[in-house]
């Protein structure tokens, strides 16, 4: 995104609503940080500039990688969903992608709100590629892995996006090297992070879930997501 | 949280996301979400193209009450609630459903000193693709405060930028309010 400084009246109405703080008024005059901007188009689609002074940009690889990853109306072309994630459990009535006994886990890189440079999935996605485990196919993230390690393209190490969703699942044998590197990311990272454990549920039983986790000294919210089977395959 | 619930209704890719059915399915439950006096959710324009469909409510029997719509109608789409567990799993037990799988929240990791106060944290979580800024809550609180603007008002500027519907108008107003008394 640019903005026309010769058009910019000040009005200040593109610094209030962007989401990560990348425009600042300079002399009155609102600037975009190049670098701090995920373009995410809110500030074109929501600022209404008085004087149509934000103007989206045709962006060029590696800046481009910047929009799918931040804007909430992009649809990712490998998941044909708009956001930054898959289906993943929400349509496990009809998938099955997370069976009896399996976990998935999504953790979302620079939720809530701060940000992150592509290059941190890395911390997680070359250890998690370690151990085994199962990436999502259709995530977005999965796709700019280029090897079986774990690495993504150095081109696009540098781009910051608001979140990059890393989906992957595993067998319970596993949980505890998750939880692992879960916790010596943290140690290391330069942003913020959220986890999500994934679990298919029998005879109600959401408890016994609950209880592995705290087990390994984690703590589960109050609150969830919870698919409610009523998903068929006959349609 | 005891008031706010998001029900979310997502068809499934290569099953029937490309399928009539399944479209008509969709229209059928932003049709039923809508009626019941939804908090927040997705504009109608979206219900025919996109491949989920989004609501929230402030009242858990509300939310009861639309499941057993769902379940008596039988369209055969992925229903996910989100909300406090404890009274999800009461809901759908006294419906007569089971839980089939669950997304469990372990929390937020890393450098959290980067990330602004619990309050104004709370609002911009509300919105799941974060398109809330930090700095527009401030902004609205402010005018709130030397009343310039109703805090309805403030609410509904603030939801602007979130178009998949499940910012929680309801609950922003009370956190918004809270805000607005303080000095942020």
């Amino acid at each position: 995104m640019r903005i026309a400084e010769d058009l910019c009246n000040g009005c200040g109405e593109c610094v209030i609503i962007c989401p990560t703080n990348a425009i600042k008024l300079i002399q009155k005059k609102a600037v975009i940080n190049r670098d701090l901007c995920v373009e995410c188009s809110i500030c074109y689609t929501n600022a209404h500039c008085p004087v149509k002074a934000i103007k989206p940009e045709r962006l060029k690889w590696p800046r481009i990688i910047r929009n799918p990853f931040s804007s909430v109306i992009a649809t990712h072309k490998l998941t044909g969903i708009p956001g930054r994630g898959t289906e993943e459990m929400k349509t496990n009535d009809i998938t099955g992608r997370f069976k009896k006994g399996e976990f998935g886990f999504s953790i979302d890189v620079g939720r809530p709100g701060v940000g992150t440079r592509l290059s941190n999935i890395e911390l997680f996605t070359t250890k998690l590629a370690e151990i085994g485990v199962e990436f999502e196919e259709d995530s977005p993230v999965t796709a700019l892995l280029i090897d079986d390690l774990g690495h993504i393209n150095k081109e696009i190490r540098n781009e910051r996006v608001i979140s990059a969703f890393i989906e992957f699942k595993i067998s319970p044998e596993k949980l505890q090297q998750v939880f692992k590197i879960i916790k010596d990311v943290e140690k290391v990272i330069d942003t913020v992070f959220t986890v999500g454990v994934i679990s298919k549920i029998e005879n109600n039983d959401i408890t016994s879930v609950i209880d592995l986790i705290n087990q390994h000294g984690f703590k589960v919210a109050p609150n969830a997501k919870v698919n409610i089977g009523l998903g068929k395959l006959i349609i | 949280m005891k008031k706010d619930y998001v029900i979310l209704a997502c068809l499934a890719k290569g099953i029937n996301r490309e399928t009539k059915k399944g479209r008509e399915g969709l229209f059928r439950i932003a049709q039923i979400l809508s009626q019941n006096n939804p908090v927040n959710i997705i504009p109608e324009v979206t219900w025919k193209i996109s491949p989920v469909v989004t609501a929230v409510y402030d009242e858990i029997e509300t939310v009861k009450k639309i499941i057993k719509t769902l379940k008596e109608e039988d369209i055969g789409i992925s229903i996910v609630v989100s909300g406090l567990i404890s009274e999800i799993k009461k809901a759908v037990e006294e419906i007569g459903l089971n839980i089939h799988t669950v997304h469990l929240s372990l929390g937020t990791f890393g450098k959290k000193e980067l990330l602004p106060s619990k309050k104004v944290l709370e609002l911009t979580t509300s919105c799941g693709h974060h398109c809330i800024s930090p700095q527009s809550i401030k902004h609205y609180a402010k005018l709130i405060k030397n009343k310039k603007i109703t805090v309805e008002k403030a609410v509904e500027k603030l939801a602007e930028p979130c178009v998949c519907g499940i910012f929680n108008n309801s609950r922003a107003i009370s956190i918004l309010t809270e805000l607005s008394e303080l000095d942020i």
